[in-house]
């Protein structure tokens, strides 16, 4: 009984050693990537539970990560949005500064232009229809403002100055059926009257009338019609439209239709001449 | 006292070896003094002696002896003195001729088995091949048989005083 319990016991001795051994040497051995076989042995076992570990914490990171991300962005987001709505207000406001700008530029240009005292005023009012007869501006007779001023724009003669105020004028545009100014065609100097053809409740053409235009006058298409200063409102050479309609008319005259050059319902500066005590001269640039 | 004389032996089978190695390198690399202290002590002592001198003589072999790689000599040592001391419980191997055959098993055994660990690990060592493992073999067991009778008379001698 004790031999066999110390022949069990040796063998147990043997595998011990044996298994100590080669663990002794396979620590020395390498086996290729200056690793070990016990250090391959003991990673081939533990890489896997590692890699599970290593995979689930990277997944928990990535988690939380993209949460806090996901909280970073949207507050982000919000700030941008409030961003981007303050600009795009700062970005109108800028534009239309800057359309204010070019519109004072031009009438700049045109009142220093101009051999004309003049008084620069905005439009405050209109008819509020397209077809505007009249309009209202911010500068009366306190600015020097006189009733039958001319008022004019960059682009062309837009009327006269029909009632005035201490701080306001109101303005009767030449597209009024009552409204009246001596002109002339720039080529041939071919003179006539120009008036509108809008009643106080029209909705028609406004287009201006070039009458008393005697039918054997030379008027073409695409003349360009400027004030002759005749009717002592207009200073003499203001630009007033081009000609669209040459027609036979009836009787004596010509029929002939005139696109105005200025566009009331656009214009939002004008410029109102002072009293003219005779008809100035106006030279090229002007015109 | 076992462990003490087994010691000594040890620390002269070292000797004998580095003697050889110095004087006869040849016959260094033949004669395994260490092998034969193994088998002396796995012959008398049975399986747990056999294993721990194999343990012992191993890796003073390997400490002195080996290359880069450490433990191919005890583990070898410890497997021989196991089977010779397994053996010896076994069978009466008292006789010249079992003792002869024994030494020519261990000495083969250890070679074998230290060839194919050190083939299994991937470390380089001198192939003996067939003839060198049976030369290696026959000088062991010829030197172990003749160093057994002397070490048997000294210690029956020990034993009568």
């Amino acid at each position: 009984m004790a031999l066999a319990l110390g022949a069990q016991k040796s063998r147990f001795l043997l595998v011990g050693l044996v298994l100590v051994h080669l663990a002794v040497i396979s620590h020395q051995v390498d086996a290729g990537g200056g690793i070990s076989l016990l250090q391959r042995a003991v990673f081939s076992l533990l890489s896997p539970l590692q890699s599970g570990l290593s995979g689930a914490v990277r997944g928990v990171a990535a988690g939380w990560r993209g949460w806090i991300d996901l909280r970073r962005v949207h507050q982000a987001n919000q700030r941008l949005e409030e961003r981007v709505r303050y600009v795009e207000t700062l970005l109108q406001e800028r534009q239309h500064q800057a359309r204010e700008a070019d519109r004072l530029r031009e009438l700049l240009a045109l009142r220093q232009a101009l051999p004309l005292e003049t008084i620069a005023a905005e439009v405050v009012t209109r008819d509020g229809v397209p077809w505007f007869r009249t309009l209202t501006i911010d500068r009366g007779r306190d600015a020097g403002v006189a009733l039958e001023a001319a008022v004019i724009s960059p682009t062309g003669v837009l009327g006269r100055v029909i009632a005035v105020g201490p701080r306001a004028a109101k303005v009767q545009l030449l597209q009024d059926r009552e409204s009246g100014a001596g002109v002339v065609v720039e080529r041939s100097r071919v003179a006539g009257v120009v008036s509108g053809q809008l009643g106080f409740a029209d909705a028609g053409p406004t287009d201006l009338v070039m009458k008393y235009v005697p039918a054997l006058a030379d008027v073409v298409v695409g003349d360009v019609v400027v004030t002759s200063g005749m009717d002592r409102i207009y200073p003499k050479g203001l630009v007033v439209g081009t000609v669209r309609v040459v027609g036979p008319g009836s009787g004596l005259f010509k029929e002939i239709l005139v696109a105005p050059a200025a566009r009331p319902d656009q214009i939002e500066e004008v410029l109102v001449v002072k009293a003219v005590e005779a008809p100035p001269v106006l030279d090229e640039s002007v015109k | 006292m076992k462990a003490l004389v087994t010691g000594l032996a040890i620390l002269f089978a070292l000797v004998v070896a580095t003697a050889f190695g110095q004087l006869l390198p040849g016959l260094g690399r033949i004669v395994d003094p260490f092998l034969l202290l193994v088998v002396y002590c796995g012959l008398r002592g049975g399986e747990t002696h056999g294993m721990m001198a194999g343990l012992a003589a191993g890796w003073v072999q390997d400490v002195h002896f080996a290359g880069p790689v450490l433990g191919l000599s005890p583990l070898t040592k410890v497997v021989v003195g196991f089977m010779v001391g397994l053996a010896g419980n076994r069978f009466l191997l008292v006789g010249l001729g079992a003792r002869t055959i024994v030494l020519l098993a261990a000495a083969a055994a250890d070679a074998l088995l230290f060839q194919w660990l050190a083939a299994v690990f991937d470390v380089r060592v001198s192939d003996l091949g067939p003839l060198g493992l049976l030369w290696r073999a026959t000088v062991n067991a010829g030197l172990g048989v003749g160093l057994f009778e002397l070490a048997d008379r000294r210690l029956a001698r020990g034993g009568e005083a």
